[in-house]
């Protein structure tokens, strides 16, 4: 992504905005359905029972106000790899949209606390993600993707493969994950906001709802 | 009251008993042990001396470089013996124009045989109705576009018989499709496979082996081959067995071979002259020609060959490192072991791996003694206390190893070190005879590290040491006997599902291999069962009066590797056999199977 100066203060602006209005940020989420997928809430979600189910967990903002990731991998693609990961070991998924946390290790835990399986994903509309488990500590983790300027579409296509595979109590080889040393200076201030946009949605007292995810186009 | 140490210089560890003798009376005050720096008698090992020494004194309540009070330091007088472990891989399969693709990717798509012609996936809309084609997908096709095109041409009515695809979408296919196909996917070098060819795909169910294509007359009548045909088709069906999914495309001119790579001939000299065998031949035929030949005086391999450079590397690493001309090293004795060995083949499309097999050789130098003198030496100058070579190492070992409650002369000593197994038996009279044999610990962790792949030396240690378990849930591990263990607090989630090693304090270290907790049980126990208990016997023999294990009454097992948690029974158990009884030595009442030497070299201090 060109991190363009513009884009800077736009996101900016647009944050700046809101705080001088004090306009109340939307407690659900935004209807807007631009990034390709359609994504329809079911109502609350429940505990699951099938131990051939994932369950990925996403934000208010995702797939809502925000369409594709910090380095434009459009949040339709994000879902897809990812069930497709899940689907080729033969396994099911359900999504959820969690509402009382913007933290990803949190919103993973509560997704595989709702798991047959035991087993959750969380993503952030900029693309970090993680895998959990539902007996591990929150800030624990199976395998944790925290630097989202470098996930792309075949990243999480391995996500939802070994997520699945833990599900299936085999044994993945961590999903071999690049670090750049220069992600962090050039995309933190850039990522603070995304997050700070993205916590906006936030509603504290809000229980997850599952949602169905269609894809357009 | 003087203070005297004993100390054992091994091929891994540093032993030292230290004690205050006064006539014929000894009295321990501490033992200690450290790993051997450098190889076992050479000038490197007073780093690792020194070491063990300290911690020796700082257990007896001196100051840890206190060495000066210590009056007295008996080193064994041990030969230098070296070992070196080599793997020979001596059989390698060759894939000429690829004729096969038999891999198990862990997620095929459908069930069942498939056959037709294979053909590009842009072609596919080319096809006319009723032809049976094989489509060839790239990973440049995504899974729904290619599952469209595939579905499309099945509504024409084209014949799609099977598919194979080269990115991971088997299953996402195969769910997409009207109606089901086998699939084979993750085949990495896609491109690589002929087009236009008759191609048979199978796919067994989950749990199951394909059945037609692992059988040399199915595939014959498949493709219509002649008898001469068949026969060159079953090294094929050979290298298919055991997969789950597998491809065989009939091109004019591809086979498959399996080809023997010449590893060498060894030449073993012995009192009956020159014998020769070629490590090709396996360990059998070695093993058999090394007891044909004892006492072994000296081995060679076939200049230019693998083997012998293995063995000119030996000896010229013995040679530096003892400045004894390379014309008077000797290799006096050889283990061979036949393994398996995961290789890549040679010529294949889907990155298929084969297990070839391989013979693991594991040799001993032996040369004067003359290092110790100057070891001694060095000793003596670095600490500045008098220090005396003891007597010959299993002298020691039996001295030592008859402070074990339970024991008596006559007696033999199994010393399992980590480099070499020596044997020694004491009779009624106090004569002593004596064996080294090449192949211990080092041998079994080549052998763990061949048969699964890995390069990590310290993991195949690990494996070796440790006993497995497979982690169940984050609270529970089911262990290798099939007990359930439950954890209070959660476990790291880095072993989560993982099989994995029980150090000491329940700390568990995964092992990253896709493997199953039995593949890697069966390796270690047979890599110990075929290193220690042929060793076991081996040395007994020939140590044994009248060269027969059953005049033997006791047998004490001493030595670094006789702390292993499995070895000791095997010997047991197979030296049970001939009523001897064998077990476990513990030196001194408690000790266990260590510091046996170093507490020998004390006791004869007292002239007993």
């Amino acid at each position: 992504m060109q991190l363009s100066q513009e884009l800077i203060q736009k996101v900016i602006a647009e944050v700046l905005a809101e705080v001088m209005n004090g306009a109340p940020a939307p407690s659900s989420a935004p209807e807007a359905e631009v990034s390709g997928i359609v994504c329809t809430e079911k109502g609350k979600a429940a505990r699951g029972t099938d131990p051939r189910e994932v369950v990925v967990a996403v934000t208010p903002a995702f797939g809502t106000t925000f369409t594709k990731t910090i380095v434009d991998v459009p949040h339709a693609e994000v879902l897809r790899q990812i069930f497709a990961g899940i689907e080729e070991e033969g396994l099911r998924v359900r999504v959820i949209r969690v509402y009382h946390t913007a933290d990803v290790a949190f919103m993973a835990h509560q997704a595989a606390k709702l798991s047959g399986s035991g087993i959750g994903i969380g993503v952030l509309s900029r693309g970090t993600s993680i895998i959990h488990q539902k007996d591990l500590n929150p800030l624990s983790n199976l395998e944790l993707f925290p630097q989202s300027p470098l996930l792309d579409p075949l990243t999480f296509r391995a996500i939802g493969k070994n997520a699945a595979k833990y599900a299936k109590g085999e044994q993945p080889t961590p999903v071999p994950t690049k670090n750049d040393p220069m992600a962090r200076p050039r995309y933190q201030g850039l990522a603070a906001l995304l997050h700070n946009k993205e916590a906006r949605f936030i509603d504290r007292n809000k229980a997850p709802m599952e949602i169905s995810v269609t894809f357009e186009g | 009251m003087p203070l005297i140490a004993g100390i054992d210089i091994g091929n891994a560890t540093t032993e030292v008993a230290l004690a205050r003798v006064e006539g014929r009376d000894v009295s321990f005050l501490s033992s200690a042990l450290a790993p051997t720096s450098g190889i076992k008698g050479t000038l490197q090992n007073v780093a690792g001396l020194r070491r063990a020494l300290g911690l020796a004194l700082e257990r007896a309540g001196f100051a840890r470089d206190d060495f000066r009070k210590v009056d007295r330091i008996r080193l064994n007088k041990a030969a230098p013996v070296i070992g070196d472990v080599a793997m020979e891989t001596v059989t390698e399969t060759i894939i000429t124009e690829s004729t096969m693709i038999g891999h198990n990717p862990s997620t095929p798509g459908g069930i069942g045989v498939g056959v037709g012609v294979t053909t590009t996936f842009e072609r596919l809309k080319e096809v006319r109705s009723g032809d049976a084609v094989v489509p060839v997908i790239p990973a440049s096709v995504d899974y729904e576009h290619a599952a469209a095109g595939v579905a499309d041409a099945m509504n024409r009515g084209v014949n799609v018989a099977a598919i194979i695809c080269q990115a991971d979408d088997g299953v996402l296919i195969a769910n997409r499709l009207p109606r089901p196909v086998p699939i084979v996917d993750e085949v990495s070098s896609v491109d690589r496979v002929p087009l236009g060819m008759r191609c048979c795909v199978e796919v067994a169910p989950p749990g199951r082996v394909v059945e037609l294509l692992a059988n040399p007359y199915d595939i014959a009548t498949i493709f219509d081959l002649s008898p001469e045909e068949t026969r060159q088709i079953v090294p094929v069906a050979r290298a298919l067995v055991g997969n789950r999914s597998a491809v065989v495309i009939r091109t004019p001119l591809g086979e498959v071979k399996e080809r023997r790579i010449p590893a060498g001939e060894l030449y073993i000299l012995g009192p009956s002259g020159k014998r020769i065998v070629n490590v090709e031949e396996g360990a059998e035929a070695i093993m058999d020609m090394v007891k044909a030949c004892q006492p072994v005086e000296n081995i060679f391999g076939q200049p230019g060959t693998n083997v012998g450079g293995m063995m000119e590397r030996v000896r010229k690493t013995m040679s530096n490192l003892t400045d004894i001309a390379l014309s008077d090293i000797y290799i006096r004795d050889l283990l061979a072991v036949d393994t398996l060995v995961p290789q890549k083949v040679v010529g294949g499309v889907a990155g298929e791996f084969s297990l070839e097999s391989g013979v693991a050789l594991a040799v001993m130098v032996k040369t004067e003694e003359l290092p110790m003198q100057k070891l001694a030496k060095a000793v003596e100058a670095d600490l500045g206390v008098t220090v005396e070579i003891g007597g010959v190492e299993a002298d020691m070992a039996i001295r030592g190893a008859l402070t074990t409650p339970g024991t008596k002369c006559p007696v033999a000593i199994l010393d399992l070190g980590a480099g070499s197994s020596d044997a020694s038996f004491m009779r009624q009279d106090g004569t002593v005879e004596l064996i080294h044999l090449a192949g211990a610990g080092n041998m079994v962790n080549t052998i763990i590290m061949s048969e699964l792949g890995i390069d990590d030396f310290d993991l195949a240690e690990s494996i070796k040491r440790y006993p497995l378990c497979k982690v169940e849930s984050v609270f529970h591990i089911r262990q290798e006997d099939g007990t359930v263990r439950f954890f209070d607090k959660p476990l790291d989630p880095e072993v989560f599902g993982r099989v994995a090693l029980i150090h000491e304090n329940d700390m568990l270290q995964p092992i990253r291999l896709n493997v199953t907790l039995e593949q890697v049980r069966n390796i270690r126990r047979k890599a110990k069962q075929e290193v220690f208990v042929t060793n076991a016997v081996r040395a007994l023999e020939q140590v044994a009066p009248a060269h027969n294990v059953r005049l033997i009454d006791y047998v004490v097992l001493v030595g670094g590797s006789a702390v292993d948690f499995e070895v000791p029974t095997m010997i047991t158990e197979r030296l049970s056999r001939w009523g001897v009884v064998a077990g476990k030595g513990n030196i001194r009442g408690k000790e266990g199977p260590r510091n046996a030497v170093a507490t020998g070299l004390v006791l004869s201090a007292t002239g007993a």
